[in-house]
């Protein structure tokens, strides 16, 4: 978690006393930060009364639906008259249901083209772009290029669909630049070919995510303290030693928090899907999401989309608690 | 300084909030209450056509005939997004939000559905008072009525069509007299014209994997060798279909030795039938197999060249069917009004005006048809109707259908597949969905 | 003030009576390294290698320029790859007038900005509660939230349309704007428990023992010291819902209520589409969220995470 006192902990508080008088008071044990249920002020409501607002829109928009999900998973219906109830029978199909499962092998490359590729690349984006160029070039034209990075994440799908579609048809952008650079055997018809339909999507995705992580990092290397860095470079660390040692670690709340969120959304993609390929050619780039849609509003069998959408949520939830409870034991270790 | 920067922030926020509260419930309340106002009552009116397409053009003459012969009515016309009416027809026929009466794709995934959920006006009275019975050719009705389990082809009115379409050849005429090439009145004559065309380095037929077309292709070369009893069972599901006979047989295996034979490019799997329109209109092939739908833009847009339409040659039977129809929602509140709109679609005056502006109509003199292109669009069509040979559109009989073809299809584009192996893998989606209507 | 990293980029606030002694050493060290960075050409390199990315980055951009001002007949003729042979405008101002697009303008604002603010708020006083708080359960409870970001929206739908009809909300902005309002405040709820986790128990004690109650505390002193991260989330959630286009296609029926994308989706009939102007519509619909972006992202420098003490 982003932690003020993580900066202490870096041995700030070592290198300028006057930067101790507030952060100082926060070196307290772990055991007693983490721990205790003990609230400041004696005389005011309880903490749990601050919950409900959120509580309360909570369960109307997303428990209440959940539960009539679940329910609507046991029935039989197609969206308009009333759902017939069948039990379990539309869990049983969807086990063997084998689209559905390979679907989830396409899902593995989102991830990597949603989360760990945007990350690592972000990472490094935002290092270069406020450590190095942000020195050498001032703030406004890094700045420009962040708002550059960040400006696909501005775009509705649908048009970047369109537009992509044009980039990579065969009489497209991509062939004709790979004409005019020579390499005319490599071209082909991208999202037509089942084999590189995938990873054409997924660079698509990478270039939707990157502006994502870049602009969360370049927020997060702001609270790094620059003289971290001048300390080690006088100790005689070069770029990448320093960007290992001291960037990685100090800003490793934010990257919790991106990894988290890009792992749910790639689990949960769908709109670059429809608009790009519609999950073909022959299922080549299918993904839960879209598999559950095309079910719910197009072969209108919505009691089969709802199971298939229960099991979805269950399998996301439970990666969104491992990652959840990686960072919890990584706060932990690190406090300790 | 900084707190109440802060607060007049919040005050501002909450404002905001408040005021979107005042100004969403107004909207709503407009929505919901304006078919009751006192002088004559209002038309609620949705379709989705464009505003400069033939049926958009016809569709706001008849609002203005129908403003002048109902003189207290308000027409509240919108027009929509078609993905909006397509998802959510269901739910928004099901609520008081709808409208009066609005455009509605046919065919029994969804007109049917409708109309076997009570969610559609029965409109048989109306069509025997009114006349619209003996108007509209009897092989355009089968898309008007459902039954109660919602298949098409008998049972009440539940839809109107006032255009119709259908699937033929485009081709470039002067590619044509480039090559020599005499517009093909038997199959043999088309494969060979396309012989020639690939030897010349054009490309015969411009293919789009991603979507419709290619299903459509194969579905029309099926169609050569099938005759009406196949489209019942096909598409009303009279008896079992046999994907591994002809002639679906055929119609894969033809598809796949075009591929073969170059007629259609195997660089077309990703395609979308807009790239293949834009194709057509580029020069880059000569010809397409595709809908009337093409008729207004190809008239609009393409400059370069002369073109022409013929028929598929061979047979008798072409895609197509009645346009979209005119529906009216059970939870309509004008339904007299409705009718009388309906009516005037269907007048001389629109159906003319309608055929004029590249559109095809339904019941309109051909005599008044001016532009002779238009003409011979209409005669086409005629022909086909005159023939019963309306055979609908391949992905029709299933829910959901439309994928499974282009995701079979895609395959024999990419020659990854061998027709019986399509063949196989479309056919299991296909029982299942007639299985499962037929069990109700 | 801000920790003293050099910030070049906004305004700098001194609060003249505790510029420490380190900032000043800070500064110094900064002008002084202000040459040695400002010099060789090392730098240059590595700016044109970004700025080269930057320039692939907007290669679909420039496509979508190029074809937004093209006639439907060049396009179709010429490919998406040509440069236009006439300014074409007539498209864009025909489907201007046809969706009555400041309307929509309209629309998407109300809602984008009214939601942003709302899930704001609500992430703020749920992370109060959880992070500050520390209420019981408090993993579990930012779970629980969390599920609302979770949940693919094709499985909200139909309920959620069953529930706007009952309410009489169906086919009104107001419940685009608390459905999206929950949506979003799941990762506000989740990234504000964290950052307020690790709040400084000093001031909050500090000011208890001043006799202060929670609401009190949660506006004076933990509001002003979050700012940034509250910043964050503002742009991000206006940005998000400025974008959504399935729940609004499910639940804004009348034209009146209905946000941009929906309206671009108009464009695309059954079998036809009108790519030009899909594309001018689509870059009218950018501006205002990139204005957005860059009113605010001077905030982005301030950082995520509670950064400032005073």
């Amino acid at each position: 978690m982003s932690d003020i006192a993580q900066v202490a902990d870096a041995g700030v508080t070592e290198r300028s006393g006057a930067k101790a008088t507030v952060r100082g008071g926060h070196g307290a044990p772990a055991a007693e930060r983490g721990r205790t249920n003990k609230s400041v002020g004696f005389s005011s409501r309880p903490y749990w009364l601050y919950l409900i607002p959120g509580g309360l829109l909570f369960v109307v928009v997303i428990l209440g639906p959940l539960v009539y999900n679940v329910y609507l998973s046991l029935t039989k219906w197609s969206g308009v008259g009333q759902p017939k109830f069948i039990g379990f029978d539309n869990y049983l199909k969807l086990l063997s249901d084998s689209v559905f499962w390979e679907s989830f092998k396409n899902s593995v490359a989102m991830i990597i083209a949603m989360v760990v590729i945007p990350t690592l690349i972000g990472l490094l984006l935002a290092s270069v772009l406020f450590d190095y160029l942000g020195k050498r070039f001032g703030g406004s034209s890094v700045s420009v290029l962040r708002a550059v990075f960040y400006l696909p994440q501005v775009l509705p799908v649908v048009v970047a669909g369109i537009v992509w579609g044009w980039i990579l048809r065969p009489d497209g952008a991509f062939n004709a630049f790979l004409d005019a650079i020579g390499l005319q055997g490599f071209t082909r018809d991208w999202l037509g070919d089942p084999n590189t339909a995938l990873p054409m999507v997924m660079l698509v995705m990478v270039w939707v995510q990157i502006g994502y992580p870049v602009v969360i990092f370049m927020s997060a290397l702001q609270r790094v303290d620059p003289e971290i860095y001048e300390a080690a470079e006088i100790d005689g660390a070069g770029y990448w030693a320093r960007f290992r040692a001291i960037t990685i670690p100090q800003i490793k709340p934010e990257t919790f928090v991106v990894a988290l969120t890009c792992t749910i959304a790639a689990l949960k993609v769908f709109g670059p899907i429809y608009a790009l390929t519609r999950g073909g050619p022959e299922n080549a780039t299918n993904v839960p999401s879209y598999f559950a849609y095309f079910t719910f509003f197009k072969k209108l069998n919505v009691g089969y989309g709802a199971a298939i959408a229960t099991v979805l949520t269950l399998i996301i939830v439970l990666v969104a608690v491992a990652i959840m409870r990686w960072q919890a034991n990584s706060e932990k270790k690190e406090a300790a | 300084m900084k707190n109440s920067r802060l607060k007049a922030g919040m005050i501002a926020g909450l404002a905001a909030l408040s005021l979107t509260l005042a100004a969403c419930s107004g909207s709503s309340d407009t929505a919901s209450t304006g078919s009751a106002s006192e002088d004559g009552g209002s038309l609620k009116l949705w379709h989705y056509e464009s505003a400069n397409g033939a049926m958009g053009i016809a569709w706001d003459k008849a609002i203005e005939i129908f403003k002048t012969e109902h003189p207290g009515v308000t027409v509240d016309f919108e027009r929509k997004a078609f993905e909006q009416i397509q998802q959510n027809g269901g739910m928004i026929i099901s609520s008081d939000e709808g409208p009066d009466i609005m455009e509605y794709n046919k065919g029994n995934a969804t007109a049917g559905l409708l109309a076997s959920q009570g969610l559609l006006t029965d409109l048989s009275a109306e069509a025997t008072a009114r006349g619209w019975d003996t108007t509209l050719p009897s092989s355009l009705q089968t898309t008007a009525k459902y039954d109660e389990r919602g298949v098409m082809g008998s049972g009440n009115w539940y839809g109107v069509p006032n255009y119709g379409e259908y699937v033929m050849v485009y081709y470039n005429k002067d590619v044509f007299a480039a090559n020599g090439i005499e517009v093909p009145t038997t199959l043999d004559e088309f494969t060979a014209a396309m012989d020639t065309l690939v030897a010349a380095g054009t490309t015969p037929i411009c293919m789009a994997g991603a979507e419709y077309p290619a299903g459509q292709l194969a579905y029309q070369l099926a169609l050569t060798k099938a005759d009406r009893s196949f489209v019942d069972d096909y598409q009303l599901y009279k008896n079992p279909v046999d994907f591994q006979a002809d002639p679906l047989k055929y119609g894969a295996e033809t598809f796949d030795q075009w591929v073969k034979k170059g007629y259609i490019s195997q660089e077309s799997a990703s395609l979308k039938a807009e790239d293949m329109g834009t194709g057509f209109i580029g020069g880059k092939c000569a010809m397409i197999v595709s809908g009337s739908w093409w008729y207004g833009r190809f008239s609009e847009e393409i400059t370069g060249f002369d073109w022409g339409t013929f028929l598929f040659p061979g047979t008798k039977l072409s895609l197509g069917s009645s346009g979209n129809l005119w529906v009216v929602p059970e939870a309509s509140k004008n339904k007299e009004l409705a009718y009388d709109f309906i009516d005037i679609t269907m007048s001389p005056e629109v159906q003319e005006l309608l055929g004029n502006s590249g559109g095809i109509p339904v019941a309109a003199d051909p005599a008044k048809i001016t532009d002779p292109k238009n003409q011979e669009l209409i005669a086409n069509f005629n022909k086909v109707t005159a023939a019963d040979g309306l055979a609908f559109y391949p992905d029709w009989p299933v829910p959901g259908y439309y994928d499974v073809l282009v995701s079979g299809y895609q395959s024999l584009i990419n020659q990854s597949k061998s027709p019986a192996e399509v063949l196989d893998q479309i056919s299991g989606p296909y029982q299942e969905g007639v299985d499962a209507i037929q069990a109700g | 003030m801000s920790i003293p990293a050099v910030d070049r980029t906004g305004p700098t606030e001194t609060v003249a009576t505790t510029i420490s002694a380190a900032q000043r050493r800070a500064d110094e060290r900064a002008s002084r390294s202000r040459d040695r960075f400002h010099r060789g050409t090392a730098r240059w390199v590595v700016l044109i290698a970004v700025a080269a990315a930057a320039l692939l980055m907007l290669v679909p951009f420039i496509l979508m320029l190029l074809n937004a001002f093209k006639s439907p007949a060049d396009y179709s003729t010429n490919g998406p790859l040509s440069w236009p042979t006439e300014f074409y405008t007539k498209g864009l101002v025909t489907y201007w007038n046809q969706v009555n697009y400041p309307e929509k303008l309209w629309n998407s604002t109300v809602i984008a900005g009214t939601v942003a603010v709302a899930a704001v708020l609500i992430s703020l006083l749920n992370a109060y509660a959880i992070g500050v708080g520390r209420v019981k359960g408090r993993l579990w409870i930012v779970a629980l939230f969390l599920l609302g970001n979770m949940i693919p929206q094709e499985a909200l739908v139909y309920p959620l349309y069953f529930f706007a009809k009952e309410v009489g909300l169906y086919n009104t902005k107001l419940v685009v704007i608390i459905i999206f309002t929950v949506i979003q405040s799941a990762f506000g709820t989740y990234l504000l428990a964290s950052v307020l986790g690790t709040f400084p128990k000093a001031l909050l004690e500090a000011a208890a023992l001043d006799g202060a109650t929670r609401w009190q505390i949660l506006w004076k002193i933990v509001f002003p010291i979050v700012r940034p991260t509250l910043s964050v989330l503002l742009i991000f959630f206006f940005i998000w819902t400025w974008n959504e286009f399935f729940i609004p296609l499910v639940m804004l029926i009348d034209n009146a209520t209905q946000t941009i994308p929906v309206a671009l989706a108009s464009l695309q009939g059954d079998r036809l589409m009108d790519a030009p102007t899909t594309n001018a519509g689509a870059l009218i619909s950018l501006i205002p969220a990139v204005i957005f972006f860059f009113i605010f992202q001077r905030t982005l420098t301030r950082g995520v995470t509670a950064g400032a003490v005073k």
